[in-house]
């Protein structure tokens, strides 16, 4: 932390910023030769925040979300959530591109074990599993089999399963992507809501440029493959008290949608 | 089973999620008048074969016209009626009824196999999971595969002299490789995004081997469980050729010597039944405890 000369030497001060790449780039092996994914790119994302990040197929989204996980180590540069390098399954709740759901427990058996990891009490962990399904909109299915779902449903179980930990960092790979359109909006809404009152930071991954207006406190648009920042843009828009449609209607709102898809496109281009 | 077209409706609770294929249906595929059709023309196919077959053997006996050599259904038959039976004081063969010698042998073959099966789970999630040990340990494995039991049998029995043990060893050794290979295979295997998606929820590496490589390799596991009792099932013969009476391969083993060839098959016949009744309860017991199979 050069930049802050006066800072204290503890990472673990509050005013560590949540997410922080340095420089960073990632090029994966194999069989096909090198691929450069990522960056160079450097980052900062306050406590807080809700990130969007926007940016065509293949331009490296999901790599940076790993990246922030810890699931990849960085080519080269630093990544830091909470001023230490990232661990899987240490302050940080995913949701995969994927749902990848265990399919040999219940719906509600998987988000009951993501809490037994969280650490919470056999006891309370049966009070909260119907909780966590209501709060994305799944009741009576907690009894069924995973393939006895469907798409969007095991999506959202996905991301019962995430919140599960109360994780100060949440990242979120597209997860709306297989949703029908009314279930969006309402998930979105939730998030959007929840992500104001408690004031957890996220990193969420997009290509949809109205989801991320809608969303994002701010957006950040990735060039083509390896990606690198083409847009960094402070979302200006009230966070709470407004209701979804009043905000949607707002001036600043279309124009920010649109300067996003510009910027979207002429990155793609 | 009774069938009534108003049962599927009637029978499930109302559905919150409308879109979602029924849960009560369950993953088979057809439904259930389509599938009793197929399902009978395969016993018809079977039992069609199987009466071939009986001719077959009949045609077979006559030809050869020496019952020492090829003996007749009926010959096997009458032999089932006597081993089961007490006939001029003499209990069944050699003092035990037919049953009795399966039982024996299905008893030796139930805690060998399941000794071997027990080892060979620990060995093969070791082999899947250390790589170095892998290394060192795979060829063993393999070495042993390819040994026949009776090969080793007459170590055992130097070792462990001519009761029980010996005979369990064995079975156990037999066992063994073909779940350790199979359970090595599936936990090294195992599907990294699901074992990704345990540890970003915190599980720790002996919680994702627990909650997620080991079911996600039940499947692969049960396989090599049903390979490893049909092992089993192939060496009891081998297990039973020393002080094997009561058993069935030690039945048959006599009966060799004497010449029973009615008794000889008879025994065969007994082996094989079983070890298909066996198989197929280990698939029913397959579809009950492992319904992710093929879900992965
Ligand atoms: N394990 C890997 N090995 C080699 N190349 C990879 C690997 N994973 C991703 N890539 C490549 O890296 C690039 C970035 O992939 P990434 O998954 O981060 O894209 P993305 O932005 O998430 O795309 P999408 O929107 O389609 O999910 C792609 O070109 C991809 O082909
Ligand atoms: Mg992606």
């Amino acid at each position: 932390m050069s930049s802050h000369p006066d800072a204290p030497a503890v990472p673990a001060g509050t005013d560590v910023a949540a997410v922080r790449l340095e420089e960073v780039e990632h090029v994966y092996g194999g069989a096909g030769g090198p691929v450069a994914a990522l960056g160079p790119i450097s980052l900062t994302v306050p406590r807080g925040t809700f990130l969007v990040l926007v940016g065509a197929s293949g331009c490296g989204k999901s790599t940076l979300l790993r990246l922030v996980a810890g699931f990849e180590k960085p080519t080269s540069g630093t990544v830091r959530t909470g001023g230490t390098e990232p661990v899987p399954g240490r302050g940080a709740g995913i949701v995969f591109q994927q749902p990848r759901l265990f399919p040999w427990k219940t719906v509600g058996g998987n988000v009951e074990l993501a809490l037994r990891y969280a650490g919470v009490p056999r006891a309370e962990r049966a009070r909260r599993v119907p909780d966590l399904l209501e709060r994305v909109g799944l009741h009576d299915v907690a009894d069924r089999r995973i393939w006895q779902i469907s798409g969007g449903q095991q999506q959202r179980v996905a991301i019962a399963r995430a919140l599960a930990g109360d994780d100060p960092l949440l990242l979120l790979d597209e997860p709306f992507a297989a949703l029908d359109a009314l279930t969006r909006e309402r998930l979105q809404e939730d998030l959007r809501r929840v992500s104001a009152q408690t004031g957890r930071t996220s990193v969420f991954v997009t290509h949809s440029v109205e989801e991320a207006v809608f969303l994002g406190s701010r957006v950040v648009v990735l060039t083509r493959r390896p990606g690198r920042i083409a847009l960094d843009l402070d979302v200006g828009l009230p966070r709470t008290g407004v209701e979804p449609h009043e905000l949607r209607a707002l001036p600043e709102y279309a124009a920010l949608r649109a300067e996003i898809g510009r910027a979207v496109r002429a990155a793609a281009a | 089973m009774t069938s009534s077209p108003s049962r599927p409706a009637a029978a499930r609770p109302p559905d919150a999620v409308p879109a979602v294929p029924s849960p009560a249906a369950g993953p088979r595929p057809g439904s259930p008048p389509a599938r009793r059709g197929r399902g009978a023309r395969r016993a018809g196919v079977r039992v069609l074969s199987l009466l071939a077959l009986l001719a077959l053997w009949q045609l077979a006996a006559v030809a050869a016209g020496n019952p020492s050599f090829v003996p007749a259904p009926r010959a096997v038959w009458d032999q089932l009626v006597l081993l089961s039976t007490t006939h001029d004081g003499v209990r069944g063969y050699g003092g035990h009824l037919l049953v009795e010698h399966l039982a024996i042998s299905l008893r030796r073959i139930l805690i060998g196999s399941a000794l071997g099966v027990a080892a060979g789970l620990v060995l093969g999630v070791v082999l899947g999971t250390v790589p170095w040990i892998r290394l060192v340990a795979e060829p063993v494995v393999t070495f042993v595969r390819a040994l026949p039991p009776l090969a080793y049998f007459s170590l055992l029995i130097i070792w462990f002299g001519i009761d029980e043990t010996p005979k369990l060893w064995l079975l156990a050794i037999a066992a063994l490789p073909p779940v350790a290979v199979a359970t090595a295979a599936a936990v090294h295997g195992a599907p990294t995004g699901l074992v990704e998606a345990a540890r970003a929820l915190g599980a720790s590496r002996w919680d994702a081997v627990k909650d997620v490589v080991l079911p996600a390799a039940l499947p692969e596991i049960f396989t090599g469980v049903r390979l490893a009792v049909g092992v089993a099932y192939s060496s009891v013969v081998a297990a039973e050729t020393v002080n094997g009476v009561p058993g069935i391969g030690g039945m048959v083993r006599d009966a060799q010597r004497y010449l029973q060839t009615d008794v000889v098959v008879l025994g065969l016949l007994a082996i094989g039944l079983s070890g298909l009744l066996i198989d197929g309860l280990l698939r029913f017991a397959e579809t009950r405890l492992i319904p992710w199979r093929g879900r992965v």
